[in-house]
């Protein structure tokens, strides 16, 4: 019994005289189509990058090293530094926060929780997951940073030696502590939910010879579940570390934009976002060259999140090739 | 071999999961479990009552420590050494399955609660022309908004909708040469921040008079965010069509083409409607697309072409600002509208996958 007409790829079709007209024509339009993506990627690196040149032209490399937004001098000058320092140091303060806790949760939910809480944590997640950034960002301005601030306050009183919780000007307000939190939170149901679909492919029989052999939970955690899922985890991550580097609005709302780079003091008022200044700054443009700084300043935004996401890809697809 | 078969008893499946003959706990675990659970809640609960320190410090600084302590020992009691990491990870479970509930029961109780306060027929109705901050409540509503967002989401929708199709079909039935690249490319493109498809629009319709600053800009945008997120599940449910159904309509004669539109993509629908829901609860609640591309517009606005037009996000975004109660209110108001659109496309999206497929 020969299959070889069906097992021929589709591809292929297009070339065999055989090869029915619909068919090719459908063949074409089709892979036409699925190259939309790449064509708006690299629709989005031109022409940002046509408007990110002459910024980078005018305003040299301190564009990149330098703190200021001077829009009415002469010349104008800028330098997004701070923002993107600030930037990442967000991503980073909600990476501390929503690694552990949502490694737990996903814990809890494939080894801990009996079948029926599981399938209702994994609603609860994934509705989490599904509410829209503005919504977190009004909840977090009224309802979480009035307790945060008292956090802080605290951390500052017990922990205040640390430079870390240093604050000199006694405003809690508009930290990257409390725009941290936020991104956390809107990490956690992310990394949750590749966290937990990772651990659950955790092939049983492992699982089983593990416990049958007397380990503990711990042990089993540590030697038969991470190493197993370490790279689809760690690919989570850096998907949850993209989302909180583009975070816009939620950051928004509960983090004030200094243009001076602030280091380390993250629980002193002010901090950075590339995101979040553009859409700060749009408003209230003097001008056509601000409009233009912006667009630069969204490019390395882009570019930023664009490796970010590559690694994370290609960790990923490393880990699934090394399994298979 | 038939008479074999015939005379063993039949194997159950529940027979086949394997027990835990050794997850029985002794007595003294459930005690000290017991003891380890309440005694430092008695302890906070005391040290809340007669000292005025902050819940924040008492949880973290008195109540963590001794919970962990207590399930230690609760451990050790049931499995010796190795009981105590358990009880840690179980106690670090637990609290970080709380916090998670905590925050979401927290978000949703706050949106309910205080748009409720907004709510009344006119407000869902009515536009907010002539609408000041500080006009009561009585007057003016979010019906604009609602509209805004419909015809947004929709022509986006119909705009991304061919195109994520295409891409899984291409990935899962032509299966191309470049199925690696188009793969790579759609995971790329997912993680594109929703402010810099905003700026690409901007950049490529509007700073070229293509477009005003209209619902078909921020459609575009939306449609750039939606892609992804179609093309990646839709790939998901064409991967679970059977073998069988394509090789069978094969053998029946039909082209490759017809295959696919006459068989494949009817047999995953319902899974389709799923990716776009998805794709559509992804952008519903986007800000910063609309803010670059769409702005701000009190009236009613039905021609997707000419005028700027407000949305749920752009609205909420605005009223918060305003520094009187009623436009916050009004503010809560749009958001519990927008949490419900939200609800709604989940729920429909739960109910589809849950439902069983057919043989």
């Amino acid at each position: 019994m020969h299959l070889v007409s069906i097992e021929t790829p589709m591809r292929d079709l297009g070339k065999g005289k055989k090869a029915n007209v619909g068919d090719r024509i459908f063949n074409r339009t089709i892979t036409g189509a699925a190259f939309t993506s790449l064509i708006i990627l690299a629709g989005i690196t031109v022409f940002l990058g046509a408007k990110a040149v002459p910024v980078l032209q005018e305003q040299g490399l301190s564009f990149l090293t330098e703190t200021m937004w001077d829009p009415l001098g002469v010349p104008p000058e800028f330098g997004i530094a701070g923002m993107l320092y600030g930037s990442l140091l967000l991503a980073v303060i909600a990476l501390v926060i929503s690694v552990p806790v949502s490694l737990f949760l996903a814990v809890f939910m494939v080894f801990m929780a009996p079948p029926r809480v599981s399938k209702i944590l994994t609603n609860l997640v994934d509705l989490m997951a599904a509410i829209p950034s503005v919504i977190i960002g009004l909840w977090a301005f009224y309802v979480l940073v009035p307790p945060a601030q008292e956090w802080q306050q605290l951390l500052n009183q017990y922990l205040g030696w640390i430079p870390l919780f240093q604050n000199e000007s006694g405003n809690f307000t508009g930290t990257p502590f409390i725009g941290g939190v936020v991104l956390a939170i809107m990490m956690v149901p992310i990394v949750t939910s590749i966290t937990a679909e990772v651990l659950k492919r955790t092939p049983p029989e492992l699982v089983n010879a593990a416990e049958s052999l007397g380990c503990s939970m711990f042990t089993m955690l540590r030697y038969v579940a991470l190493p197993f899922g370490r790279g689809g985890i760690v690919g989570g991550v850096m998907l949850g570390l993209g989302r909180a580097l583009g975070e816009t609005i939620a950051v928004f709302f509960v983090l004030k934009l200094v243009f001076d780079i602030n280091f380390y003091q993250i629980i002193e008022s002010g901090g950075g976002s590339v995101a979040t200044l553009i859409v700060s700054k749009f408003g209230e443009t003097n001008g056509e060259y601000e409009v233009n700084v912006l667009l630069a300043s969204g490019f390395f935004l882009f570019l930023m999140t664009l490796v970010v996401n590559a690694i994370a890809n290609l960790i990923v697809a490393r880990t699934d090739r090394l399994k298979s | 071999m038939t008479m074999l078969m015939s005379e063993s008893p039949p194997v159950l499946e529940k027979d086949l999961e394997p027990t835990r003959p050794w997850s029985k706990r002794p007595a003294s675990f459930w005690w000290a479990a017991f003891l380890g659970s309440v005694v430092p809640l008695a302890i906070l609960g005391a040290l809340y009552l007669t000292t005025d320190l902050a819940v924040a410090l008492l949880l973290i600084a008195f109540y963590l420590p001794m919970q962990l302590i207590g399930a230690g020992l609760a451990g050790y009691f049931a499995k010796g050494k190795h009981g105590i990491a358990d009880s840690a990870i179980i106690v670090f479970a637990i609290g970080a399955t709380a916090l998670s509930a905590i925050i979401l029961g927290s978000m949703l109780l706050t949106i309910i609660v205080r748009g409720i306060a907004a709510f009344r027929p006119s407000f869902i109705i009515q536009n907010s022309t002539y609408i000041s901050p500080s006009t009561p409540l009585e007057y003016g509503g979010i019906g604009h908004a609602i509209l805004g967002t419909f015809l947004i989401v929709g022509i986006a929708t119909i705009i991304s909708v061919p195109f994520g199709i295409a891409t899984a079909v291409y990935v899962t039935e032509v299966r191309g040469r470049a199925v690696p690249y188009v793969r790579f490319f759609v995971q790329a493109m997912s993680g594109v921040p929703s402010v810099v498809a905003g700026l690409f629009v901007l950049t490529v319709f509007i700073l070229t008079g293509v477009l005003n600053t209209s619902a078909m800009a921020a459609a575009i945008a939306y449609a750039i965010l939606m892609l992804p997120t179609i093309a990646r599940t839709a790939e998901e449910v064409l991967r679970l069509v059977p073998e069988e159904l394509r090789t069978g309509a094969l053998a029946l004669g039909s082209t490759r083409a017809r295959v696919v539109l006459n068989v494949v993509v009817p047999a995953a629908r319902t899974g389709i409607i799923t990716a776009i829901l998805l794709g559509i609860a992804r952008v519903v609640g986007e800000t910063a697309p609309l803010l670059l591309t769409a702005l701000k517009n009190d009236q009613t606005v039905l021609n997707p072409f000419t005028d700027p037009i407000s949305a749920l996000p752009t609205f909420i975004f605005d009223n918060v600002a305003q520094p009187y109660p009623d436009a916050v209110t009004r503010a809560w108001g749009a958001a519990l509208a927008l949490l419900i659109i939200v609800g709604v496309l989940f729920t429909i999206t739960r109910f589809i996958s849950a439902r069983k497929p057919r043989r």
